[in-house]
């Protein structure tokens, strides 16, 4: 009943209130794409540095490889809670950490454990290692679809995030993020679309900024090709 | 101390409250910090979006597009979360929100909720509900969970412990601690993260709010910096999303352009650190995520105001970008205010959502400046509106001050009468203007008439009245 009643009083209320719409002046459809001009992983590299991450530019996967060797020796990570992703996959990650006595958590792994222990092993993670479904260089976000494979955890509950993102899954500016998003189909639209810009921050003790509150407060963004 | 958990309802409580902000060295020194740092990190950040004032128009259009329909924009929205799973109420009032909240919560046999941030669950008093049924309420905004425990109200609406100095919060955090804090920023946020990753991997339910809910698709988005509201929606088995009915906005397309213009106008960033879209719970094979998906729309006198000629404060977004930039708030800060909402937008929500009589200081609270209306992301009239409430006060009998109707009375006579309002300026110009001529201020008016005199000086008649100056010399060549 409520429903009913909630909807006609808002309906009687939208309509009396037509009388006080405001005075708009059309805004041309272009109108907020902001874009970014030259090699978008130059772009891109920039804005994440500029948000208080770090971005690494590498030639290719191998090189890519070598780079996260220094990331796991600085997050002194005995774990890592890694994507099942194509780019990893070529990166060939699964052996790599193995190679360096790093354990890998994953779907595969996580999904034969129950619950409790599946949760405790997510929560103990020292290091996060994912792709994106696209980055957006103007202004230095990753944007991560949750999936089977690849958790929304993996970028938010350890202390480090690495991203490894390949040069042509870059995009100008968010509302190209936003028309990806529009090809793939509405109805395919994912459980949680993470747009990451930065590492965790907050403002909170007198409007100072201090870092990893809650999420990662490292942020690493390895950018390929 | 400033007083941090009153309702004021006069407005000599809110001029006592005033003066005490104003006298309170620490909050002074924060205050101002929101001019000098963030002012111009806003301004650095608005540069960098080339024709930003047409974005905001658009965002704006937006707004007032939705308003017009929108009840059919509410029923596509109910009707896409139910077709992916989620569950959707309608709350009159926060007395009825609180209650659909319980029940999911005692249905699910749920003890602990944590909760991000977020202004409607203090609008509706929300915690205080939970917690006298016993539900055990963890606040995970660092700084919601910093004045849950010293049980402060939000004094900003981005920042709710802006009030609080680094040292006032090392206190504050060292109770549970159990030792002595150090006075350091990171020792401090590390302390809070250990404790709330805690609460978050034990809790079976997460309430959030909802920055926007898209209606074509039933996803609703979440802002935060600091990761929080993805940690409450990705980790207890239940969440519960509460909005103002007015969150919602028809398209996914539409969403960029309120991200471009909402973290510019509230922190400076050109994004924040995290924007959550969460379409419906975890889909069959997800290890995280909620596994149900409620979501409770809440008018709580929104539908009054939506009818109203005030119905342009439903644009508003939460960013605090109008506190920032008001020099009423930069002086007294928020808790002086009185309201859950504090600053610009707050003098105008808390009469609309409170009521007038318990708010008579608000409308007034504010010197017209138009800073508030410069700086909102969709260019709010807000001065306009605190106009309009001052006029609506004047309509309504129980509101009007009995002494000023009948200074008003009296002007008006004078005012009709040309020879009284000639005798009335020969009188005080040959009185107060002739033993005032040295020093043209007077302090003090007599009687009543002090309540003016109290925060400024009155300027004294001229010992020469204009016409007679007009007369004797001005009209010469």
């Amino acid at each position: 009943m409520s429903r009913e009643s909630f909807l006609s009083r808002v309906r009687q209320a939208a309509q009396a209130g037509s009388a006080y719409r405001v005075h708009l002046h059309p805004v041309p459809p272009e109108i907020g794409y902001v874009g970014a001009a030259g090699d978008l992983c130059d772009r891109m590299a920039e804005e994440v540095d500029a948000v208080g991450g770090k971005a690494f530019r590498v030639p290719d996967l191998l090189a890519a490889r070598e780079l996260l060797a220094t990331l796991l020796e600085e997050a002194a990570a005995k774990s890592a809670l890694c994507w099942e992703h194509d780019v990893l996959d070529r990166m060939g990650l699964r052996e790599f950490l193995q190679s360096r006595g790093v354990v890998r958590h994953s779907y595969e792994s996580l999904s034969q454990h129950d619950f409790p222990a599946q949760r405790a092993d997510m929560l103990a993670c020292d290091i996060g290692i994912s792709s994106v479904d696209c980055a957006i260089a103007e202004t230095g976000t990753l944007m991560v679809c949750s999936r089977p494979g690849q958790e929304r955890v993996a970028s938010l509950l350890p202390p480090m995030h690495v991203a490894i993102v390949e040069r042509q899954q870059i995009v100008p500016d968010l509302i190209d993020a936003f028309a990806l998003l529009h090809q793939r189909g509405l109805d395919k639209l994912p459980s949680n679309i993470a747009l990451i810009t930065g590492p965790s921050k907050t403002g909170d003790i007198e409007l100072q900024l201090t870092t990893g509150v809650h999420g990662p407060k490292h942020w690493r963004v390895i950018l390929v090709g | 101390m400033p007083k941090t958990d009153y309702i004021r309802e006069t407005h000599h409580e809110f001029l006592e409250a005033s003066a005490d902000a104003l006298t309170n060295p620490g909050l002074q020194q924060i205050l101002g910090r929101l001019g000098d740092s963030l002012g111009k990190k806003n301004r650095e950040a608005w540069e960098q979006l080339p024709n930003s004032d047409l974005v905001r128009e658009r965002a704006r259009t937006i707004k007032d597009e939705t308003l017009a329909e929108l009840d059919t924009h509410l029923e596509t929205l109910e009707k896409s979360v139910l077709s992916r799973g989620g569950k959707v109420y309608f709350a009159d009032d926060g007395e009825e929100a609180c209650r659909q909240v319980i029940d999911i919560i005692q249905a699910k046999g749920a003890k602990k909720v944590v909760k991000s941030k977020s202004m409607t669950t203090e609008e509706i008093h929300l915690n205080h509900a939970l917690e006298v049924l016993g539900i055990e309420t963890v606040e995970t905004d660092l700084g919601e969970y910093i004045i849950q425990l010293a049980g402060h109200r939000p004094s900003h609406i981005v920042g709710p412990a802006l009030h609080l100095s680094a040292k006032e919060v090392a206190e504050i955090l060292s109770k549970p601690a159990g030792e002595s804090l150090p006075v350091e920023r990171e020792v401090l946020a590390g302390f809070a993260r250990k404790q709330l990753r805690m609460n978050f991997a034990q809790a079976d339910v997460g309430i959030s709010g909802v920055n926007f809910a898209i209606a074509e698709t039933g996803t609703i988005v979440l802002i935060s910096n600091e990761g929080n509201a993805r940690l409450t929606t990705a980790l207890p088995k239940t969440h519960i999303a509460i909005m103002g009915m007015e969150k919602v906005i028809p398209k996914l397309a539409d969403l960029p352009y309120f991200l471009k213009v909402l973290a510019r106008a509230a922190t400076g960033q050109k994004l924040s650190c995290y924007t959550s879209l969460i379409t419906g719970a975890r889909r069959d094979g997800e290890l995280d995520g909620a596994e149900d998906f409620h979501l409770i729309i809440l008018d709580n006198g929104r539908s009054k105001i939506l009818g109203s000629p005030l119905r342009e404060s439903l644009f508003c977004i939460r960013c605090g970008a109008c506190l920032n930039a008001c020099p009423i708030y930069r002086s007294i800060g928020g808790h002086a205010y009185g309201g859950v909402y504090a600053g610009p937008i707050g003098a105008v929500l808390t009469p609309l959502y409170d009521g007038l009589a318990a708010n008579k200081h608000l409308p007034h609270a504010s010197s017209l400046c138009g800073a508030c209306q410069a700086a909102c992301p969709v260019k709010i009239q807000i001065p306009d509106m605190l106009i309009q409430l001052r006029e609506q006060m004047h309509h309504e009998p129980a509101l009007k001050s009995r002494l000023e109707s009948l200074a008003y009375r009296m002007w008006a006579m004078t005012l009709r009468r040309p020879w009284m309002y000639r005798l009335g300026s020969w009188l005080a110009s040959r009185t107060l203007g002739w033993w005032k001529r040295k020093d043209r201020w007077l302090k003090r008016l007599p009687g009543k008439l002090h309540g003016w005199t109290q925060k400024r000086d009155f300027p004294a008649p001229a010992p020469t009245r204009f016409r007679d100056w007009w007369d004797n010399e001005g009209k010469q060549p």
